[in-house]
C-alpha cells in the first residue's frame, strides 16, 4: 500500500474519469428526462389539468400527476382531486416538469384548505412520500421560518424525518429563506442530510452554483415559468430547478445516493467553472 | 328575641298572654330546633316584627283579644310573606273557618284545652319545619336562578352585539390605520385587505371578504382563494411585488379579483394569523415618477407591517375566541338553569302539600258539628282542598273568582228551586233539573 501523501495539485483517478465527461454531456443527454424517477412536490397542491394542457400544447406528454392532501386533523391523507390549494404548488411543479418532463410527479398538498403549513403535517407528508410513494426526490419550497420553529423537540422531529429520508437514499431539496443568510429557514437549515437551495439568476435554468454559506450549499435559477410571481426571484422557484436537474441525472443513474448527488453537483459546478476559467485563460493568456 | 347559631328559619309566637309566650319560647329553645324565635303580644307588634323580618312559621293565638283574631293577623302576615305557614292555637278548633284558614296557610291546630304540652307542641312545630325547610331551599334556589338569568340576560345582548363576534375574522381599527400608513408610505394608489376564513364545519367552509384602506367592505364576487394571487403570496409567506399584474392570470392557475383587474403593479404581503385564517394586504400602482415600481424597501416595510398586523389580528382573534367561550358558557348555564327550574317545578307539582291528617280530622269534626246532617263532611273537605290547591297555584284572585262562581251557582239554584232568603239554611229539594241548571251556571 502506498501511504505517501498526495499533493493538492495531483490529479486523482476520479479527475481522469470525470474529465471524460462534462456537465453539459450529463444534463443534455437525451435520456436525461427524468424518466423512471418519482418526484414529490410537497407544497400547496398542483392544478393537474393546467399542467397537462400546457405540456401537451408543447408536444410533451407528462405522466399523470398523483397525490394526496394532508391536514392537521387527519392522520390519513385525503384524496387528491387534481386541484391546487393555492397557485404556488402548480408553479413549483411546472418548474420540475419543465426541466424533467418525464418524472412521475406526486403532489403532497400540505397547505390544504386551512392554508397553513404545520411542521407535523410536513413530517407526515414526507414519510408518505418516502414510504408509500417511494419517491426518490422531494421538493420542499414551503419553509418554516426559524422564529416559528422555536421548540427544540419540533425541530428534532423534522430533522429525524429528514434523516429518515436520507437513509432511504431520498434526495430532499429545500428552499432557503429568501432573506438568507439573515434569516434561517427550516428544513433548509438541516443542510447535511438534504440539499438546501438559495436563489440566483442564471442565463440557463440548467445552470447552478455551489456556494457554501450559512448552511446553504447551492444556488439555482430563481425564476419560474408559469403562474403568479413566477417572474419574481424566489427560493421557492430555485429549489425545484435543482430538483429537476437531480431528476435528470437520476434518470441516467437511478441508484445515486444523496451524498453522491451532492458530490456530482459539486463537481459539475467546479467543472463548469474550471472550463469557463480555462476558456478565459485561453482567451487571455496573460 | 332569641337566635340560634346558624338559624335559618324564623318563628313568630303571637299571644296576648305573657305566660303562654314565655312557655312556648322555652319549649322551642330547649327543643333546639335551630330557629330564630320572635314573640309579639298583639297583631300590631307582630306586623312590626314582620316588617323587619321574614316570618316562616307563625304560632298564633286564635283569639288575640282587643277584637283581633289570629286569622286576620295571618292574612296580614301573608302580605309580607306569601309562603308563611301558621299553627293556630285555640280552644275552639271547631269554630275556625276551615276554608279561609287553610287558604291562608294554617297547617295545624293546637287545642289549649286538650293535648297541648311540650312534646305535642314541638312535634307540631318540627312537622311544619320539615315542610318549610326544603320548600324554602327550593325557593331560594329558584330566586337565585331567576337572579342569575336576569343578570345573564342583561349581559347577553351586549356580548352578542359585539361586532367582532359576528365577523369570522375581527379587524381591529388599528389594522385600518396600519394599512393606510402603508399605502401612504409606499406611495401606492390604493389598496385592499383580503381576509379569508376557512372552517370545515361551516357551509360553505370558505368565506372571503375584501376591505378598502378606509375599512369599507367591498361588495364584489371574489375569486376562490385557491386561484388567487393572495393564495400564492400566503404560500410564499413573504411580501411579493410584480409589475405585470395583467399577465399574472395568463397562466390560468390564477383568477384576478375584481379589484385587481386593470392594475399594473402590485405589492402583496401575507399576514400569518392562524390556521384557517389568511389575511393579505394588497397595494396597487405605485405613484412615483422616479420609482414606478415597488422597491425592496417597500417590500421590507410591508413585511414589517405584516408582522405587526398579524400580531394584532392574533390578539383580536384570541379576544373573539374568549368572547365566544363566554357566550357558549352563558348559553350552557342558561340551558342548565332551565333544566333546574323545570325540575323544581315538577318536584313542587308532584309534592302535594296536604295538611296533616290530624288537622283534616279536626276540620272534619268542626264541619260536622256546625252543619246539618245533609252535608257530607268528606265532600266538603275535598272541595276545600281543591280550593286550597287553587290558591297555592294561582293565588287569592283565583279563590275569589271561585267564591263568586259558587255564589253564582247558589243564586241560580235558589232561583230555579224557588228558595227564598228566608228559607236559607233549610234542606234544599233535589229536583231532576238541578244538574243541567248547575251545568248552565258553570258555563256562565
Amino acid at each position: 500500500m502506498n501511504d505517501a501523501p498526495r499533493h493538492a495539485n495531483e490529479r486523482s483517478v476520479f479527475d481522469d474519469v470525470l474529465a471524460l465527461l462534462s456537465p453539459a454531456q450529463l444534463l443534455r443527454d437525451p435520456r436525461a428526462t427524468g424518466e423512471g424517477v418519482s418526484v414529490c412536490v410537497l407544497d400547496s397542491g398542483v392544478e393537474r389539468a393546467l399542467l397537462e394542457q400546457k405540456f401537451r400544447a408543447r408536444g410533451q406528454e407528462i405522466h399523470r400527476i398523483e397525490g394526496a392532501i394532508f391536514s392537521p386533523q387527519q392522520s390519513e391523507p385525503l384524496r387528491y382531486e387534481g386541484r391546487q390549494s393555492t397557485p404556488h404548488g402548480t408553479t413549483v411543479a411546472d418548474i420540475v416538469l419543465t426541466l424533467a418532463p418525464r418524472v412521475r410527479l406526486y403532489s403532497a398538498d400540505v397547505f390544504g384548505p386551512q392554508g397553513s403549513c404545520d411542521v407535523e403535517v410536513v413530517i407526515r407528508a414526507l414519510h408518505w412520500a418516502v414510504d408509500v410513494w417511494k419517491c426518490k426526490v422531494v421538493n420542499l419550497s414551503l419553509g418554516v421560518p426559524e422564529q416559528r420553529l422555536q421548540q427544540a423537540h419540533r425541530r428534532q422531529q423534522l430533522l429525524r424525518a429528514i434523516e429518515h429520508a436520507y437513509f432511504q437514499d431520498v434526495l430532499i431539496f429545500a428552499a432557503a429563506h429568501n432573506e438568507h443568510p439573515l434569516t434561517r429557514s427550516y428544513p433548509a437549515a438541516f443542510a447535511p442530510p438534504l440539499i438546501s437551495v438559495d436563489k440566483a439568476l442564471f442565463a440557463d435554468p440548467l445552470d447552478f452554483a455551489y456556494e457554501l454559506r450559512e448552511q446553504v450549499e447551492f444556488q439555482a435559477h430563481g425564476k419560474g415559468y408559469f403562474g403568479p410571481f413566477a417572474n419574481e426571484p424566489a427560493t421557492s422557484w430555485a429549489a425545484p430547478h435543482l430538483a429537476g436537474i437531480a431528476a435528470r441525472l437520476l434518470s441516467l443513474r437511478p441508484s445515486l445516493k444523496p451524498f453522491e448527488m451532492k458530490a456530482i453537483l459539486y463537481w459539475m459546478f467546479q467543472a463548469a467553472n474550471s472550463n469557463h476559467a480555462d476558456t478565459e485563460k485561453r482567451a487571455n493568456p496573460k | 328575641m332569641s337566635e340560634a347559631a346558624g338559624a335559618t328559619e324564623t318563628i313568630l309566637i303571637v299571644d296576648d298572654e305573657e305566660s303562654v309566650r314565655q312557655t312556648f319560647r322555652e319549649w322551642l329553645e330547649r327543643g333546639a330546633i335551630g330557629c330564630r324565635i320572635l314573640t309579639a303580644a298583639d297583631a300590631e307588634a307582630a306586623l312590626t316584627v314582620a316588617n323587619h323580618q321574614t316570618i316562616d312559621l307563625a304560632i298564633l293565638d286564635w283569639n288575640l283579644g282587643a277584637g283581633n283574631d289570629g286569622l286576620q293577623l295571618l292574612e296580614d302576615l301573608y302580605l309580607f310573606n306569601p309562603n308563611v305557614v301558621a299553627i293556630m292555637v285555640t280552644g275552639f278548633a271547631h269554630q275556625a273557618t276551615p276554608l279561609d284558614a287553610m287558604r291562608m296557610g294554617v297547617r295545624d291546630y293546637l287545642d289549649k284545652n286538650q293535648d297541648l304540652d311540650r312534646d305535642s307542641f314541638l312535634r307540631a312545630v318540627n312537622r311544619q319545619l320539615e315542610r318549610i325547610r326544603p320548600a324554602k331551599r327550593e325557593r331560594r334556589l329558584h330566586e337565585g336562578l331567576v337572579a342569575f338569568r336576569e343578570a345573564v340576560e342583561m349581559v347577553l345582548p351586549l356580548v352578542r352585539s359585539a361586532a367582532a363576534l359576528n365577523d369570522p375574522v375581527p379587524l381591529p381599527v388599528a389594522i385600518g390605520s396600519l394599512f393606510r400608513f402603508l399605502v401612504r408610505t409606499t406611495g401606492a394608489r390604493d389598496g385592499v385587505l383580503l381576509v379569508r376564513h376557512y372552517d370545515a364545519a361551516r357551509q360553505p367552509p370558505e368565506s372571503c371578504r375584501a376591505y378598502t384602506a378606509d375599512g369599507k367592505s367591498l361588495e364584489v364576487d371574489l375569486a376562490p382563494f385557491a386561484h388567487s394571487l393572495a393564495g400564492t403570496v400566503a404560500s410564499l409567506q413573504e411580501p411579493y411585488a410584480t409589475e405585470r399584474l395583467d399577465q399574472a392570470a395568463s397562466s390560468g392557475s390564477v383568477e384576478l379579483q375584481p379589484f385587481e383587474r386593470g392594475r399594473t403593479s402590485l405589492l402583496a404581503a401575507p399576514l400569518a394569523v392562524a390556521p384557517g385564517v389568511q389575511v393579505v394586504l394588497e397595494l396597487f400602482d405605485k405613484q412615483s415618477p422616479t420609482e414606478p415600481a415597488f422597491t425592496a424597501a417597500d417590500r421590507a416595510l410591508a413585511a414589517a407591517a405584516a408582522e405587526f398586523g398579524a400580531e394584532m389580528l392574533r390578539q383580536a382573534l384570541g379576544e373573539q375566541q374568549t368572547h365566544r367561550l363566554l357566550l357558549d358558557a352563558i348559553g350552557a348555564a342558561l340551558r342548565a338553569s332551565d333544566r333546574v327550574a323545570e325540575t323544581l317545578r315538577s318536584a313542587v307539582a308532584e309534592r302535594r302539600d296536604e295538611p296533616p291528617a290530624a288537622v283534616m280530622e279536626k276540620l272534619r269534626e268542626g264541619l260536622r258539628s256546625t252543619t246539618g246532617p245533609d252535608l257530607d263532611a268528606d265532600e266538603s273537605l275535598r272541595l276545600m282542598e281543591a280550593v286550597r290547591e287553587l290558591a297555592g297555584r294561582h293565588g287569592p284572585p283565583a279563590v275569589r273568582h271561585c267564591t263568586r262562581l259558587v255564589q253564582g251557582v247558589r243564586d241560580l239554584l235558589d232561583s230555579v228551586a224557588g228558595v227564598s232568603e228566608k228559607e236559607e239554611g233549610r234542606p234544599r229539594a233535589r229536583g231532576p233539573s238541578q244538574p243541567s241548571d248547575a251545568g248552565e251556571a258553570s258555563r256562565e
